[in-house]
């Protein structure tokens, strides 16, 4: 083979691969800075700016350590190849360092049914807007900012990057807990995923509250209540219905005490279909079984198949020389 | 702190590079040793090549395998593609495994019969070539695509074996093993 053809072949496979730096599969949902620092769409250099409205919506003033609710819209949404949009709840956007853990949030779910600050929603052709909502726990006392940036590709395939973030970010007054006002305990955690077909009880724990009263809804519909049980001092039981379809179901509290009555922010609970599921005993026995198999049938092999003929150099010497 | 997932993209070039060039040296050797284009002048080099990237890349390997378990989503083996992944990638390692112990106790000889070229060389190929797809199954599960999606074969199902069975194949395994090593020291 002359040296021309072997540079043609090696030309022909570097211009092979299409040139493309958006990640047309997305990433999946993630705990990840602005851009992903870069490791989303290539080089955020080549990113072009996306011309939807990226609006972060969210109260003025939060309690510190006591949980509040963020919400981040996209309007005039430009239609992709996949559908996929990522949308990123960031404390600023350098870059590095920005996520909202890193200015003391906690995150405690999404909309998505998930706890991370980046999620991705597939939209529908044609649709114009999005909304995905955040439950974050507020940080220590003071100014705190949050922004939101998404990201996504284009519809012509040419796997273009497209990236775009908030105009102006929220700003939310974090203040102090009154003594007796009536929340949730610091250690509660709602629920954010269950199994289609299952219902779910939440015992809710609480401080400075008297009464509850809890209702639920699925996305976009109607308001429904559901009876809420006293267990013990501060601790509260109710059981929301189950899902026959994968839907999120949303929910929040009426808490009532001495403080002035507080409202829980939505708490969102996506339904799944049950997770595939198998025999891992049996996969990982397999798996050692074909390891020794394959093994010690190639061994076997080969020694039956080599029988050295007397006359075979097997590496030729001189020529080698 | 450097996270699992980038972890796992080092390792699994590491490897994945590895074992391609084990793959290239096989088919060098391959074709060396038939006497083939010429090769035969080259077949010590293609030989070394092949075996010491093979032993490099399953060396590799094992980090590769824990940097992506910790790095992927979920909880244990909750998808058909991550079955088949670890089902395939064990036997790759077993099959490259065999063919560096194949090399170990034949020594150059094995390029010296008709059968050993040719089973070493297709060995030592089969193995890289299924690690590759291991690899590209990995692909698949995060983005959805890979290099060898094109591929007409389907991971959405997992062939697994009852449990008796494997751990009759085990047993089969080892027997088979000890009464080689038996009739080699005899």
């Amino acid at each position: 083979m002359n040296r021309f053809s072997l540079v043609l072949i090696v030309l022909t496979l570097l211009l092979a691969p299409s040139l493309g730096s958006a990640n047309p599969n997305g990433v999946g949902s993630g705990t990840f800075d602005a851009q992903c620092g870069g490791a989303c769409h290539g080089d955020a250099d080549m990113n072009r700016s996306t011309t939807a409205t990226v609006v972060v919506n969210a109260p003025s003033v939060a309690y510190e350590g006591l949980l509040t609710s963020v919400s981040v819209t996209v309007s005039d949404i430009e239609t992709t190849a996949t559908g996929l949009l990522g949308f990123f709840l960031l404390s600023d956007l350098s870059g590095a360092g920005d996520t909202p853990a890193d200015a003391g949030w906690t995150i405690v779910s999404n909309s998505e049914g998930g706890t991370e600050n980046y999620v991705e929603a597939v939209i529908a052709s044609g649709q114009t807007q999005h909304t995905v909502h955040w439950t974050l726990r507020a940080p220590s006392v003071g100014t705190a900012t949050l922004h939101a940036a998404i990201h996504h590709g284009s519809e012509d395939g040419s796997e273009a990057p497209f990236f775009g973030a908030t105009m102006t970010p929220a700003t939310i007054e974090v203040v102090e807990v009154p003594e007796d006002l009536p929340r949730l305990a610091a250690d509660f955690e709602p629920p954010v995923r269950r199994t289609v077909g299952e219902s779910t009880t939440v015992v809710l724990s609480t401080e400075h509250v008297s009464d509850v009263s809890v209702e639920w809804r699925v996305s976009g519909g109607e308001m429904n209540t559901v009876s809420v049980a006293s267990v013990a001092d501060g601790s509260w039981s109710f059981t929301l219905p189950a899902s026959l379809q994968p839907v999120q179901l949303e929910w929040r509290a009426h808490l009532e005490g001495d403080g002035p009555d507080q409202t829980t922010p939505w708490f969102q609970l996506q339904s799944e279909e049950p997770s595939w599921s198998v025999d891992e005993t049996a996969a990982y026995v397999q798996s050692i079984a074909m390891l020794l198999v394959l093994m010690v049938a190639f061994l076997s092999l080969q020694r039956q198949s080599t029988t050295p003929v007397k006359e075979f150099e097997a590496f030729d010497h001189e020529e080698v020389a | 702190m450097v996270s699992a997932p980038t972890l796992h993209v080092v390792t699994t070039e590491l490897a994945v590079g590895s074992f391609a060039m084990a793959g290239i040296g096989f088919l060098l050797a391959g074709l060396g040793s038939h006497g083939w284009f010429g090769m035969k002048r080259h077949l010590q080099l293609a030989d070394h090549v092949a075996h010491f990237a093979l032993a490099f890349g399953l060396l590799a390997l094992p980090f590769a395998i824990m940097t992506g378990i910790q790095s992927s989503p979920g909880e244990g083996l909750d998808h058909p593609l991550l079955i088949n992944k670890m089902l395939l990638g064990s036997s790759a390692f077993g099959l490259a495994f065999g063919v560096l112990l194949a090399r170990r106790t034949h020594g150059k000889d094995i390029w010296a019969s008709p059968g050993g070229r040719r089973w070493q060389a297709l060995g030592g190929m089969s193995a890289v070539g299924m690690v590759l797809l291991t690899a590209s199954l990995g692909g698949t599960f995060t983005r959805g695509e890979s290099l060898l999606s094109w591929l007409p074969v389907s991971f959405d199902s997992v062939p697994l074996m009852p449990l008796w069975l494997s751990a009759g194949l085990i047993v089969a395994a080892l027997a088979n093993m000890g009464l080689m090593r038996r009739q080699d020291a005899a």
